[in-house]
């Protein structure tokens, strides 16, 4: 490779040469090349304050830096928890066939493809989920993974068709939902649908009809909810059948439409938060994500979201004409810091990260610190599979983070700060970064904001993608330029942080309730929530659910409600088993404690964590063992690697429950993972480790039976490959079809016989099992 | 002034600095708190966990390492817990580290020689320093030389992947050629003590008992009903490969040591109770008689009194090709009698901690080649009668492949895993990292499969600011700690090198040369 020397020091007049510009070096050498050559790197430390050590401590410690060059095209099939339980996996390893990918290459021979995986893309809703590019597919299975890469070659070239699609190359447009609950049938939803469906029909839409379960708005009835891809959804309350076509035209027909759509509609109507008309080019966007369900749900509490799908995120007029900024005017103008802090300390608000740590302590800490500066950070580096919660805060309520921040330095003596947030949110970081601009411009960032005599910087730092960089300490490291290692505390940030200044760090949805403390006063947020969880809490709800999405629910709220009125309960039928709660950190709870309140202190006396609030509900179909050696291998591949019992622990339990899930279990290996996960909770240094044993702790608790038989070699639910055969039984027709599809040749070809499977040949991908149509493939 | 802080450890009260660790402040107490990637005058990096304490209050276990004192905190530093969790964290390092304390030769001899280092003395051409090594286990290393079954050859990595080092024959040359006579350090050597022992049986296992009792200074007497000492080393069916003046040779040495020999002694149950009143200690070696069945012990008690100062050794062989067993097994019982005189706990020879990680594979051969050679197992002409020439000898030792560790006596991995009985393969995996050695360096040699990540070395040359030093790289369990850039170590640690070497709590970085010539 031919090095320009000159593009590195044009990166370097940029960024600067000190040590602690690491990132951001890297970050600008990746986006020259593509990759970081070795050569770059070495020239980077001739020229800078950058040592080699530090270089390539850091360039191999955040995954999303690359040392080898990657082929023309990066697949990435996204292996976050919803797409997980629908089976991600199985395409992962089809993907990797059809590329031929073998010995741990992951670049196809022609260097056209290069697979990944990814923690979470944050499309629940269509899971299971591969990009290719900037192009999203949906409902993936592993027998399309051919068509769907001929179907990415065929139109490459001609960015025009939908960036969403089905593997065969069919665009997907979004979902319409309509209310099935015993209220909407009694209102007539039954014509609501025969309407729909001729109006989707005639018009050869690519959407998805849903019939969903009541969802709580009964007095509203009959709902249809319309879920577009690549937006927020809306839900239209009171239909009647003459309005639906005119509802479907507004959302999958050309922008243009919009204007001529009726005010009549709108009343109780969302408006979305369209970025198509907004900006134009956000539909080519690869960063999407799955907006909420809708704003009109009884259940649902918005603070964090308050005004969701009616303010535009940058329309900075309209923010403030929704009460933006009035919570930091009046803090400004009417009350000196310590007022502040102790009207927080009043509303009980706890940190919204998953620790819960009193906020107005963790402040009151900060503002106490005697020190020529001290640093705030917003924690923006939401690293969970299925949590975007703060990525769509950062999004959509820009200003209102930012106003907490202000709020926040204001009450601590804080004049500079940081927004910490993942690079691989580039909408979150984009947003982000326009409204600080904005805010700079207005003068409510920089020096005298307001005109009072406070003033404060302000900065976007972005991580590099490390899920242990969401613990602050591990956080500061990684803005001081150094491997993301947390460190023991005491100290705590709060007292020696950021270049061992005071910093406080606060998760970005806990800032974005300050303004409406100080705001609606202390009193109004902590009549919210329990004795001791006070206000309201955004979740991410995933899984077997009829209708995913983002919500924010008032502390308290039952797991049921959450479950069965505001998700709609779990389709097709199946069985509610178990909601796994705080990802990788959090416990799985089983159905039969769905009554369960949501509270800091009842999670985790379940074994669950309210983390940073990824909810994922499971069904019978799920295997339990099989949940938590996914959450463990996540959590083992993000261990930071410096303590002990974090680095080797999680490795060695995942081990276990490997040997559980493919049938090589030692006698007392349930014995071991429960000790191993005792002392890994115990003795790990930071609350990755100490939490990472959660979702094998509460599974082990409640679905014992379950890995007692996965040490007898079964897998009740079917889930575990290396457990189960495919077979054919006699409703086999001949038809050839999985002879045809069968990527390794085990199963014969004989038209018009029953087909058999060579179980020596089979791999399990499951691809006969999808394509037969009479069900005659099944799993023992 | 500087402010203090008081806190309690272990119910004791003291005053420190403020900013002091608690370790700091144990040790100030004179507390002993284990640690590994801690290192006096680097920053702390909190990653062994082996130095976790507990505060008594909240019952929380932390690293002391790093830990801040603060006013009030009332630490324990050993408890069942504290224990269990250092444990628990050595036995979680030990199942990622891939390394032999031990080379596996010595662990399978039954006397343990110390057979690596042997070799390398009888490669350079030290023979009378290489009999030295082989006395201090074995005090009939000709005799051995020509009958003994080698266990030891059959342990030998070079034997998955190519043919056994010829041990047995390179021993026979060192106790024929060299001129040495080995001591064997005791925990509280008898010398110039007054204290007589008895010694029942010539053979093998009396004679290595009395060698090394005398060794001590203990005054040692072994009867036997033979009229000369050697009991089945005198098997006729021996006569072939064991001349008689080999053995009267090595049995003069014993004698010219100072042992008194009285034949033509028939001793009888009755015997050996006068002897236990007479004498301090009694060593019961007279063969298969009084060895004890260890499946059955009760039912097979010899029938000899029973009193605290007699020893038996059991030569279990039926068949002398484990005559080394035997030699073993009296040295083991001159540790007891030695360890019984001294009012100490009678535990035999002193076994360390060994880890050990199995057979080799081809890759790995090649890296071990590296201090090697890849030449073909010597075979004598004349094995039995004249085994190897001196040329032989050298070449055939320098295919040892030195899988001993170079830290074996100073290895804070090994110690602590000793101290606190952790079991190796408790949370064994199936899979291993692969042994490479980097040698590219004229001071150290790096072997990363034994590294624990404590991270120090990076620290220090971090510190004095080498150019490269060591890095890590990637994250996780699978992080490992190189020299940037894949430059070479020597390239890594220019100025470092001894330092770093010093520092590592384990043999990943250790001195390349030369070995300790004769470990104490």
């Amino acid at each position: 490779m031919e090095l320009n020397r000159k593009d590195i020091d044009q990166i370097l007049e940029v960024t600067g040469k000190e040590a602690s510009q690491v990132i951001p070096v890297l970050q600008a050498v990746q986006k020259e090349y593509n990759y970081l050559p070795e050569e770059a790197l070495r020239y980077v430390c001739e020229v800078s304050e950058i040592t080699s050590e530090q270089i390539v401590g850091v360039a191999s410690f955040y995954s999303q830096f690359r040392m080898e060059p990657v082929g023309e095209h990066i697949v990435k099939v996204c292996v976050g928890t919803a797409c997980h339980v629908k089976g991600a996996g199985l395409i992962h390893d089809a993907l990797g066939r059809e590329l031929k990918l073998d010995g741990g290459r992951h670049t196809d021979e022609k260097g056209m493809y290069t697979l990944e995986k990814v923690s979470c893309l944050g499309c629940c809703t269509i899971a299971p989920v591969v990009q290719i590019d900037e192009v999203t597919y949906g409902h993936v299975s592993p027998d399309q993974v051919g068509g769907l890469l001929k179907d990415f070659e065929q139109n490459k070239e001609s960015p025009k068709k939908g960036l969403f699609r089905r593997a065969d190359g069919q665009e997907i447009l979004g979902e319409i939902r309509i209310g099935l609950g015993s209220c909407c049938v009694a209102s007539g939803s039954d014509e609501i649908r025969q309407a729909v469906e001729k109006s989707v029909q005639s018009k050869h839409l690519p959407v998805k009809l849903k019939d969903v379960g009541c969802v709580g708005m009964c007095h509203q009835v009959p709902l249809v909810e319309i879920v577009p891809v690549d937006k927020e959804a809306s839900l239209y309350a009171k239909v009647k059948p003459g309005d639906v076509s005119k509802i479907i035209d507004r959302h999958f027909k050309p922008t243009g439409l919009l204007n001529r759509m009726s005010d009549r509609l709108m009343k109780t109507a969302a408006w979305l938060q369209d970025d198509s008309f907004r900006e134009g080019i956000e539909r080519y966007s690869i960063d999407y994500r799955d907006k909420p369900v809708s704003a009109f749900l009884d259940k649902q509490v918005t603070i964090a979201t308050e005004y969701r799908g009616v303010i535009n995120p940058l329309d900075l007029s309209e923010y403030r004409s929704k009460g933006g900024f009035l919570g930091l005017k009046k803090a400004l103008a009417n009350m000196k810091p310590q007022q502040i802090i102790d009207k927080i300390v009043e509303s009980g608000t706890r940190g919204r990260g998953g620790g819960g740590f009193p906020t107005g302590k963790k402040w009151q800490m900060v503002a106490d610190g005697k020190a020529e500066k001290k640093y705030l950070i917003c924690n923006g580096d939401e690293g969970d599979p299925g949590a975007f919660m703060d990525r769509m805060l950062m999004e959509s309520y820009p200003y209102r983070i930012l106003e907490g921040i202000l709020i926040a330095a204001y009450a601590t003596g804080i004049r500079q700060g940081y927004i910490y947030l993942r690079a691989e949110y580039p909408l979150a970081v984009s947003r982000m970064k326009q409204a600080v601009e904005i805010l700079k411009n207005e003068g409510l960032i920089g020096q005298n904001v307001l005109d009072s005599e406070f003033s404060f910087e302000l900065d976007i730092y972005e991580g590099a993608g490390a899920f242990v960089c969401g613990e602050e300490t591990a956080l500061i490291a990684s803005i001081e330029g150094k491997r993301g290692f947390p460190r023991v505390r005491p100290p705590y940030p709060a007292v020696s942080g950021l270049n061992k200044y005071p910093t406080l760090v606060n998760n970005a949805e806990t800032f974005s309730v300050i303004p409406y403390i100080i705001k609606s006063g202390p009193e109004k947020f902590n009549s919210i929530g329990t004795e001791t969880s006070k206000g309201t809490k955004v979740f991410a709800l995933a899984g077997k659910v009829a209708r995913g999405g983002l919500i924010e629910v008032p502390m308290g709220i039952t797991i049921r409600e959450i479950v069965e009125e505001i998700g709609g309960g779990v389709p097709d039928g199946k069985k509610f088993k178990a909601v796994q709660i705080g990802g990788p950190s959090g416990g799985c709870i089983p159905a039969n404690l769905a009554d369960s309140t949501i509270d800091f202190e009842s999670l985790k006396e379940l074994g669950a964590m309210m983390g940073s609030g990824g909810l994922v509900v499971l069904d019978e179909s799920d295997c339990m063992v099989d949940i938590a050696r996914y959450f463990l291998s996540f959590t083992q591949n993000e261990s930071c690697g410096k303590c002990t019992f974090c680095r080797v622990g999680t490795k060695r339990m995942l081990d276990i429950l490997d040997r559980l899930c493919t049938g090589k279990a030692k006698k007392n290996d349930l014995e071991e993972l429960r000790n191993l996960a005792d002392w890994t909770k115990k003795g790990s240094l930071c609350g990755l480790g100490t939490s990472a044993p959660n979702p094998i702790l509460s599974t082990l608790k409640y679905f014992k039976e379950e890995y007692e038989a996965h040490l007898e070699g079964r897998c009740p639910t079917g889930k575990c490959a290396d457990l189960i055969e495919y077979k054919i039984n006699d409703d086999c027709i001949g038809c050839t079809l999985c002879a045809q599809k069968c990527p390794v040749d085990a199963i014969p070809f004989k038209p018009h016989e029953k087909h058999v499977i060579d179980t020596e040949l089979c791999i399990k991908c499951d691809t006969c099992r999808l394509v037969c149509p009479e069900e005659a493939v099944i799993k023992e | 002034m500087k402010k203090t802080i008081e806190i309690t450890i272990d119910q004791v009260k003291v005053h420190v600095d403020e900013g002091s660790t608690v370790l700091q402040a144990a040790r100030q107490l004179g507390i002993e708190i284990p640690t590994m990637c801690f290192h006096e005058g680097l920053e702390g990096h909190t990653s062994c966990m082996l130095c976790m304490v507990k505060n008594d209050d909240s019952g929380q276990l932390f690293a002391s390492c790093s830990m801040p004192a603060a006013t009030g905190m009332n630490i324990i530093t050993r408890d069942e817990e504290i224990i269990e969790a250092r444990r628990t964290a050595l036995e979680l390092l030990l199942s990622d580290h891939t390394g032999d304390c031990e080379a596996p030769c010595q662990p399978s001899c039954p006397a343990h020689m110390d057979i690596p280092q042997m070799n390398r003395l009888l490669a350079a051409g030290k023979f009378d320093e290489a009999k030295e090594v082989v006395m201090r286990d074995i005090p009939l290393p000709s005799v051995l030389g020509r009958i003994c079954s080698a266990p030891c050859e059959k342990a030998c990595k070079r034997n998955a992947v190519d043919d056994t080092v010829s041990i047995c024959l390179l021993k026979r040359y060192a106790g024929d050629e060299g001129a040495g006579v080995g001591s064997r350090e005791s925990g509280q050597a008898g010398i110039g003590n007054d204290f007589v022992v008895a010694i029942v049986g010539a053979g093998p296992a009396g004679l290595s008992a009395a060698y090394y009792l005398c060794d001590w200074g203990y005054r040692v007497r072994v009867y036997d009903k033979a009229a000369m000492a050697g009991g089945e080393l005198r098997n006729p069916e021996l006569f072939d490969r064991l001349p008689a003046e080999v053995l009267n040779k090595e049995i003069k040495l014993i004698e010219d040591k100072g042992v008194d020999f009285l034949f033509d002694q028939e001793i009888s149950k009755d015997h050996i109770q006068s002897f236990s009143e007479k004498y301090d200690a009694v060593i019961v070696a007279t063969g298969t008689a009084t060895e004890p069945d260890d499946k059955n012990p009760e039912e097979n008690k010899p029938p000899l009194p029973d009193a605290a100062n007699i020893f038996l050794v059991g030569s279990p062989y039926r068949q002398t090709n484990m005559a080394v067993r035997a030699v073993g097994k009296g040295k083991d019982a001159a540790f007891r009698v030695d360890q019984f005189l001294n009012d100490e706990e009678i535990i035999g020879e002193p076994r360390k901690f060994n880890s050990r990680f199995g057979k080799l594979t081809a890759p790995e051969f090649d890296e071990y080649l590296k201090e090697s050679n890849s030449d073909k197992r010597i075979e004598p002409d004349d094995p039995v009668n004249k085994g190897f020439t001196k040329e032989e000898v050298m070449k055939e030792a320098a295919r040892c492949l030195h899988c001993d560790c170079r830290k074996l006596d100073n290895c804070k991995l090994r110690d602590y895993s000793e101290e606190y009985k952790a079991n190796q393969r408790r949370y064994k995996s199936d899979e291993r990292q692969l042994v490479t050695k980097q040698i590219h360096h004229n001071v150290v040699i790096y072997e990363p499969a034994k590294c624990i990540k404590c991270g120090i070395c990076v620290r220090i040359t971090r510190k004095y600011q080498e150019k490269y030093g060591f890095t890590y790289i990637g994250r996780g369990f699978d992080v490992q700690v190189q020299v940037p850039f894949r430059e070479n170590l020597a390239e890594g640690l220019k100025e470092t090198a001894h330092q770093v070497a010093e520092a590592c709590p384990t043999g990943a970085i250790s001195p390349h040369l030369p070995r300790p010539q004769i470990k104490i």
